[in-house]
């Protein structure tokens, strides 16, 4: 088949079909030190023109991650390096000044259940709408004349839980308090599908929601399988309803070791996972076959080859991932996180040369 | 001693309440601080560690274990103190410089206190100073370094190549993280890797000479 044959929106769609493309479809994502660096070894402009190079498929129409409090940013201390303030989830936070990376969370209002239900509950239900619904239907107009594959983006409860009572208030409370966190999943969840609600108002049909939400890390899931099942995977499974009873497709992006819990992906609705970290021992070479028919793969390049700039290397890791991934017609090419600032831009662009001579049906 | 190991199963389940309760009693029963610690808490929580290591539980019941722990030595601190115990090794740990994350060197520090390691916890964003100051100051028998980035990978190696530098006598460092392997802690020169929490307890038994 002659590659470049059909748009973006046909090949991904088709891949939910399992039905033949011309070639996988295409994304990618990268750490802004690395856009940095490529910029100074000649990317001209910043990572949508990497994404050009590597002809992406996906158009991000908008963001969902609803916080009870929208307009709050209280900067309580600062240096030459980091800045600390109270963010919109009431959290005290302390970020790098100019520098990407994970937040500190030093603390958390919102720091009990008695807390939630006076203050943050309500707040959160009350908030005003916090995606503009005209400029999504504006991206969504510019993806349909570029061709590509439209989606609704927005999170989920794992972190929705992560960002309004922490890592160990909401793992502790799984086990102490499974209710409340039920309630916070629960009350995060129809803030989210509402707020999609009203982009959908302006008239759009989007191709598919893609969910966030890392809930494993490299060793395993974080909360144990059964745990998940009762706790948050209703959740998941509302957000899947809603996107299937609205013509979309469902895409879960999680980091980390979900080998556990694929059956109850497939179960909740999801239909394709994204980005299957190899560096937490995940790899589709083993579960294409497994569970490819059901799940489409979606990534799993391994981001630590990539940094050895070993073309060799990397080319045996695309090679045969992508035999494995392309065996289903499920799979779509995506890094297994983000590429980092180690990876030349003659290396990215040596990457994007074994997509094109591996990635073609 | 049966009490003994009700306390361990106690830790070993999380049960707050019936660890604290356990301790009171044995301590009423006048049993050495020392013992509650060594027979009692730790056991439980080695518990913990092999059951985490075997996915047969997750971070959730393992720090619900650790708050047990935790409160049962707010009773027996004051006393081992007034009695001049201290533990027998003492950790530092600290994520990298250039890194904030700070869930994985917490579960960590959790479960070395839980192994009866001393733990100073140096926090986020450590510099190679500030590690190699701390070092000497609390004669630290291992230092732990965690990152989170593949991006703060090269602050870990700087990291460890300062403090072997400094030839620190008998102190090891140990490293871990989402995106470190065993390679590269080869590569860079580190004593040793763990890939969870549970592992983490073990490899700093064998660093520091103590069977794991």
């Amino acid at each position: 088949m002659k590659a470049t044959s059909m748009t973006g929106c046909e090949r991904v769609n088709r891949m939910f079909a399992r039905q033949d493309q011309d070639r996988i479809p295409r994304c990618d994502t990268y750490w802004p030190e690395t856009i940095t660096r490529w910029q100074r070894e000649g990317l001209l402009w910043d990572h949508e023109d990497a994404l050009l190079f590597l002809e992406s498929d996906f158009q991000a129409l908008c963001w969902s991650w609803p916080a009870p409090f929208p307009q709050q940013r209280e900067i309580i201390t600062q240096d030459a390096e980091t800045e600390t303030y109270r963010d919109a989830w009431g959290g005290i936070v302390r970020y790098w000044k100019g520098r990407s990376g994970t937040p500190e969370h030093v603390g958390f209002g919102c720091d009990s259940r008695a807390v939630w239900e006076k203050t943050y509950r309500p707040a959160m239900l009350a908030a005003p709408l916090q995606v503009n619904p005209q400029l999504t239907a504006l991206r969504y107009h510019k993806g349909r004349q570029l061709g590509r594959w439209t989606h609704l983006s927005g999170v989920e409860g794992f972190e929705a839980l992560r960002k309004q009572i922490g890592d160990e208030a909401f793992l502790i409370a799984m086990v102490d308090d499974p209710e409340w966190v039920r309630d916070i999943v629960r009350v995060h969840t129809d803030v989210v599908l509402r707020t999609f609600e009203a982009v959908l108002a302006e008239g759009i049909q989007p191709d598919g929601l893609w969910i966030y939400g890392d809930m494993a890390y490299n060793h395993a899931t974080i909360c144990s399988p059964a745990m998940y099942r009762e706790l948050v995977w209703p959740e998941h499974k509302r957000m899947a309803d809603w996107a299937h009873a609205h013509g979309m497709h469902v895409i879960y992006h999680t980091d980390g070791r979900v080998s556990s819990v694929l059956d109850l992906y497939i179960a909740a609705g999801f239909e394709c996972l994204q980005p299957i970290e190899a560096k937490a021992g995940m790899d589709i070479r083993t579960f294409a076959p497994t569970h490819g028919d059901r799940l489409a793969m979606f990534g799993n390049i391994d981001v630590m080859k990539m940094a050895t700039n070993n073309l060799d290397v990397l080319e045996e890791e695309i090679r045969t991932k992508f035999a494995a991934g392309m065996a289903t017609r499920g799979y779509a090419y995506h890094s297994d996180h983000s590429v980092p600032p180690q990876v030349s831009w003659d290396t990215y662009r040596a990457i994007i040369g074994f997509v094109e001579r591996y990635g073609n049906y | 001693m049966p009490l003994l190991n009700d306390l361990t199963a106690a830790v070993a389940a999380g049960k707050r309440t019936d660890t604290v309760r356990l301790t009171q009693e044995l301590l009423a029963a006048g049993t050495p601080p020392q013992t509650i610690v060594e027979s009692g808490l730790v056991p439980g929580m080695a518990i913990v560690g092999e059951q985490f290591k075997k996915n047969e539980i997750f971070v959730p019941e393992m720090l619900v274990a650790a708050r047990a722990m935790k409160e049962a030595l707010k009773l027996l601190e004051p006393l081992l103190a007034s009695a001049g115990i201290k533990p027998k090794y003492t950790a530092l740990i600290g994520t990298v410089q250039g890194d904030l994350h700070d869930i994985g060197k917490n579960l960590i520090s959790m479960m070395w206190r839980g192994a009866n390691f001393a733990v100073v916890d140096l926090g986020t964003n450590v510099s190679p100073d500030k590690y190699l100051a701390a070092a000497k100051e609390h004669k630290a028998n291992l230092i732990g370094l965690s990152a989170l980035l593949t991006t703060t990978m090269p602050a870990m190696k700087e990291t460890v190549k300062m403090l072997k530098a400094a030839g620190l006598p008998g102190v090891k460092i140990m490293i871990g993280g989402a995106p470190i392997t065993q390679a590269f802690a080869d590569d860079i020169g580190a004593d040793g890797y763990a890939a969870d929490a549970g592992t983490a307890v073990d490899v700093a038994k064998k660093l520091v000479g103590e069977a794991a």
